[in-house]
């Protein structure tokens, strides 16, 4: 199967803030350093948008979105002395919010989990659905098949073939060298397959 | 169906996933403002008495647009009320004259619903600006307990200085808002639609006086007869307002207080519009 993949963008998200983006970066921190609220106004203005479209696409619901868009942005501001303009601002920041995504979600599952027995199921049963029109189903089967992926495999499934990051900016936002996100994207579009194939298989034949 | 529609199904199924909507910038932006305030304020132990009374050139300067601003607007609500008032210096309860023709009784009524509407957007933007003045009274006499108590004797020379130019502000403030209340007062007695918020408003601005009354600002004879001038007026008008009545003699009382203590003429003439400065 020729797979989707290669439907997404592969131009780089992560620097297309500015046309300078580090020198601009660093000025732009130690304004905010400063003190200077028109420059934290300025840095939350450039990044809101992506990272909270990527916590969206993490989270899956605007409340937890915006929870987590919130904590990345607080987080950083308390901690933008320590960035050091070795990497983007970008993906500094998005390195931030993907961490606080994955604890945020990790609470989330063990709430679910103990206070809603049935929530912890919700992606077998959604992958066992009966169908009721192709594309329904197949987008219903896919999404929870990316939602049970998992904690090291979904964020680069998501950031690469959801959100169209390149691999070098997932790599340097999760921190892991670019060869282990191709590996780890490659595992996801297994599974993802594995998980579709018995369904799409039937609907295709 | 082929590889090329599947992948085109595919593309789209994985596009949707958990397909974000508008972004709820302002909503997060001031969410994260508030939660940043707090540890802050937390952890900064004794915030410096300079920084934190507003004084200074963006003080001065802020509290002089509010003040101007407040002068210009009580202005605009005389204007308002004369341009449809007939007889401007009679202080009493009456009815608005009716015009010589159906037609012309029809635009004045017209004209009278609009200025009541510019009149009352006026009344509630100055009524705000006077809540603001008491709040920063308040924080000024929080303020000058700490620098009492305090003990840093090398910064209390430049911190008293801060503090008369901060009550400073504040009085000019405090006159802007008071010759506001008083005209539209005067206006609304004319017309004999004193309400509620013009008796809170009052209630307010007389909390403030008192407030004054007792702190450093008082320390200057100029502005203690002042301030206590305007008490007297100011309890007068909240007594009339809060009983809601439109006894004639009340008023002419409140008018009598007015005139005799020249309290229009003293407001407007510690205002910087008249090139002098409260305090001065």
């Amino acid at each position: 199967m020729g797979w989707f993949w290669t439907t997404v963008s592969s131009r780089p998200l992560l620097n297309d803030v500015t046309d300078n983006p580090r020198l601009l970066d660093r000025q732009l921190v130690a304004r905010c350093l400063q003190g200077d609220p028109l420059a934290e106004r300025a840095l939350y203005d450039a990044h809101v948008d992506r990272i909270y479209r990527l916590m969206h696409r993490m989270a899956g619901e605007p409340d937890l979105a915006a929870d987590f868009t919130q904590e990345t942005f607080i987080r950083a501001f308390e901690r933008l002395g320590q960035y050091r303009g070795e990497s983007a601002l970008a993906t500094w920041l998005h390195s931030i919010a993907v961490s606080v995504a994955l604890n945020g979600m990790r609470k989330v599952k063990r709430f679910r989990t103990s206070s809603e027995p049935v929530a912890a199921v919700d992606a077998d049963e959604r992958l066992a659905v009966q169908p009721t029109g192709f594309t329904v189903d197949l987008k219903a089967r896919l999404h929870a098949a990316v939602d049970a992926l998992s904690e090291k495999l979904r964020p680069v499934f998501v950031m690469h073939d959801v959100e169209g990051y390149t691999h070098e900016e997932i790599a340097g936002v999760l921190g892991i060298p670019v060869g282990t996100s191709k590996a780890r994207l490659f595992d996801a579009r297994t599974k993802l397959r594995v998980a579709l194939a018995a369904f799409a298989g039937d609907h295709i034949a | 169906m082929n590889d090329d529609r599947m992948d085109e199904v595919l593309g789209d199924a994985v596009r949707d996933y958990n397909a974000p909507g508008a972004v709820p910038r302002e909503e997060m932006w001031r969410r994260i403002q508030a939660a940043r305030g707090e540890p802050r304020r937390a952890s900064v132990p004794a915030p410096s008495r300079s920084r934190w009374l507003w004084p200074g050139v963006g003080g001065a300067v802020a509290a002089a647009a509010v003040l101007v601003m407040g002068i210009l607007l009580g202005r605009r609500i005389e204007r308002v009320d004369q341009g449809r008032i007939t007889s401007p210096t009679k202080v009493a309860a009456t009815t608005p004259s009716v015009g010589p023709t159906a037609d012309s009784g029809t635009d004045r009524a017209t004209d009278s619903a609009a200025a009541a509407g510019r009149r009352d957007s006026l009344i509630e933007r100055i009524h705000e600006q006077t809540k603001a003045t008491d709040r920063h009274a308040r924080q000024l006499e929080l303020a000058s307990r700490d620098s009492n108590d305090g003990n840093r004797a090398a910064s209390r020379e430049r911190d008293d200085e801060s503090m008369r130019l901060a009550y400073r502000l504040v009085m000019l403030q405090h006159m802007a808002g008071s010759e506001a209340m008083i005209t539209a007062f005067r206006a609304s007695a004319r017309r004999g639609d004193v309400d509620a918020q013009m008796a809170r408003w009052a209630r307010e601005l007389l909390g403030t006086t008192r407030l004054l009354e007792s702190s450093p600002a008082s320390a200057d004879p100029t502005m203690r007869r002042m301030l206590q001038d305007l008490d007297l007026v100011i309890a007068q008008i909240v007594q009339y307002a809060s009983h809601g009545t439109t006894n004639p003699e009340e008023l002419d009382l409140i008018e009598r207080s007015i005139q005799t203590r020249g309290i229009m003429a003293k407001l407007r003439g510690t205002t910087p519009t008249r090139g002098r400065t409260a305090g001065t």
